[in-house]
């Protein structure tokens, strides 16, 4: 046996392991794609149970490609997945730097911004949207009444009255309807993530070179020169990392869309396959690959992004 | 342009003084070398100088102006220091560029300046690398090229060969001491090594726990260590201190001879002791003595091609003109 067999036919085991693990979910789906498979069909209770007999060839892409939320879905998982990241990695970046200084309380504070992260999703949708972001029960809804009370209450008052009897009545906007439930989504999710971003960058941070620092100080690098031309690019990696892993989670949420407006007016990919397998697993089937698709097309943008500045 | 004169300055780190009032001159043009063990306070002494640390009380003038409140960046001083501490995502010619940038010159100068610097030392093929993709001592150039496009009244070099190797290290003093002969510009240089002070200083500043204990030119410092501090830091190997009768018969309580000044041979001289262990260097051999009932070791330096052996009796013959004398407080007796 050569040197390099050995050490083949012990990693085989591992290897066909996780063969196994990925393909035969992938072939099952690849499968139930191209087969008409329901759950519950009176007219044709032979589509209940899969079978080649079935076949219906490339029937459910055309099915699902057709369908009116698709195109929406892939939009909306794209809209909801670029604003996450926008937002966790600003504010991560602005959050971790200003807790690098040394300040009293600062175990504290890091232990408390970290938290939001160990909220399960649903409970942390559960709270905003029922809590927070409520537009007559939530905080929401009682600031915007507050708000509206002292301007109505100012608007009779002498001499100034007239300028707030100008201003309109603040309306609360309801973060479960059509065109705002995605936005619900983001600013939640956004809340449980940035701890994320803060607790990488944050360490990332902490290995920051403080001699570079006093060169650039004595180079007349200001506090903003100093943040954009060293810590800026000494974040990158870490930034990277960020970016890569988020997008590979926000691709899948479910929960928080679920919970918020049960798919009304914001849907992903997996809340769509969610919806087709209530009956049509040949669609919901076919949404898969789709959505294996647009995983690979954002995992290769990232890659060609990302990539070079995780290899240098 | 660079004077730099330390009137009573002092630097406390919360109740811990590690700087007693202090004064200290640098002449526009020096090369002052701050020599001490770590934790003498020459690094802090240093710092104090550029600005990264505050003055607890006291002045730092620099060119006769007060610059104790000035920010690092407005005081006109470059400085190495011991990790490089250059940029790492830029090229060379970026990092060498940066305060230039930083002071927003005008691109061209600053395209000029940066060839100028490279031209200097030696690293215009380096100029589109990245510092990790340089060596030790390229890094170091890179360093100083930094600092010298400043055009600075002064640099400041905070331990800046620690991090090479012997061989390399030797070279970077060399070359660090032409560019002071050819900028002659004030060089202030921090090191824990006395011959790195020897070689490069006109004037060294020997500090011990914050207090400067002696300073002057190399020479002045060798021949006439001011107390026994100094007379053990400066010179290697280490002078010999003995005390004692033979002490007390030059009237003293301590005698210092270094091993230069004892000559070794097997019949003649007033010492007697046994060799232990002999280091060759080639060029000079120094002998380990015991058994001398003046110190424990005597160290004496002979001829590299004296050929004594572990175990060999010999005599010692100190030169008389240059032993030094201390007296019980540790200071010099002349």
């Amino acid at each position: 046996m050569s040197d390099r067999k050995l050490p083949r036919l012990l990693q085989t085991p591992a290897v066909i392991l996780l063969l196994i693990w990925m393909l035969v979910p992938l072939s099952l789906t690849l499968y139930f794609s191209f087969i008409r498979y329901v759950l519950n069909n009176l007219r044709r209770p032979e589509w209940t149970t899969p079978s080649f007999s079935n076949w219906r060839g490339l029937g459910n892409y055309e099915f699902v490609l057709n369908s009116k939320d698709f195109l929406f879905a892939i939009q909306n998982s794209l809209l909801i997945v670029g604003s996450i990241l926008f937002l966790t990695v600003i504010l991560g970046v602005a959050i971790a730097v200003m807790i690098n200084k040394a300040f009293p309380g600062r175990g504290i504070v890091r232990v408390l911004l970290i938290s939001p992260f160990f909220v399960m999703p649903a409970v942390n949708a559960v709270l905003w949207i029922n809590m927070i972001l409520d537009p007559v029960l939530g905080l929401q809804g009682l600031a915007v009444g507050g708000i509206n009370s002292v301007i109505a209450s100012l608007q009779n008052a002498p001499l100034v009255g007239w300028f707030f009897s100008l201003w309109p009545q603040l309306e609360p906007i309801s973060f479960r309807a059509t065109q705002t439930s995605a936005y619900a989504v983001i600013i939640m999710v956004t809340w449980q993530w940035t701890p994320f971003a803060v607790l990488i960058f944050m360490t990332s941070l902490q290995s920051e070179d403080q001699q570079q620092k006093e060169a650039a100080v004595l180079d007349g690098a200001g506090t903003w020169s100093q943040f954009r031309f060293l810590t800026l690019p000494h974040l990158s990696r870490p930034i990277a990392i960020v970016v890569m892993i988020q997008a590979i989670f926000h691709l899948s949420l479910y929960a928080e869309i679920e919970i918020v407006s049960r798919g009304n007016g914001n849907k992903n990919l997996p809340y769509l396959i969610g919806e087709f397998a209530n009956n049509n697993i040949g669609a919901a089937s076919a949404t898969g690959i789709f959505a294996v698709i647009l995983a690979n097309i954002v995992a290769i943008f990232l890659l060609r992004m990302i990539g070079k500045t995780l290899m240098e | 342009m660079g004077r730099i004169v330390l009137e009573n300055v002092t630097k406390s780190f919360g109740d811990a003084q590690v700087i007693p009032p202090l004064d200290l001159t640098i002449e526009d043009g020096e090369f002052a070398v701050f020599v001490g063990p770590s934790g003498c306070g020459k690094s802090t002494l240093l710092r104090l100088i550029a600005g990264l640390e505050e003055t607890t009380s006291g002045k730092i003038m620099i060119d006769g102006e007060d610059a104790t409140q000035v920010p690092p960046s407005k005081r006109g001083l470059a400085m190495v220091f011991q990790s490089y501490a250059l940029y790492p995502h830029m090229t060379v010619r970026k990092n060498i560029a940066f305060p230039l940038r930083m002071a927003k010159m005008d691109q061209a100068e600053i395209d000029k300046k940066v060839e100028g610097a490279a031209k200097i030392l030696n690293l215009d093929d380096y100029l589109e690398q990245k510092p990790g993709q340089l060596s030790g001592g390229q890094r170091q150039r890179v360093a100083i090229g930094r600092a010298i496009v400043r055009e600075p009244a002064a640099f400041l070099f905070d331990e800046p060969l620690s991090n090479l190797d012997a061989a390399l290290r030797v070279g970077m003093r060399l070359e660090i001491s032409e560019l002071h002969n050819r900028l002659a510009t004030t060089m202030i240089y921090v090191t824990h090594d006395q011959v790195e002070a020897m070689t490069m200083a006109n004037k060294i500043v020997v500090l011990r726990a914050g207090h400067i204990e002696q300073v002057g030119s190399p020479l002045d410092l060798y021949r006439t260590p001011r107390n026994l501090f100094v007379a053990g830091f400066i010179g290697s190997p280490k002078m010999n201190f003995i005390e004692g009768a033979e002490a007390e018969k030059h009237g003293a309580k301590t005698i210092g001879i270094r091993p230069e000044h004892i000559a070794v041979s097997s019949d003649t001289g007033p010492w007697e002791g046994t060799v232990g262990v002999s280091e060759h260097l080639g060029s000079d051999t120094f002998f380990h003595i015991h058994n001398s009932g003046l110190a424990e070791t005597i160290t004496v330096r002979a001829d590299g091609e004296v050929g004594f052996k572990h175990g060999d009796r010999v005599r010692l013959a100190p030169r008389e003109d240059v032993i030094h004398r201390f007296g019980a407080d540790g200071l010099r007796i002349e």
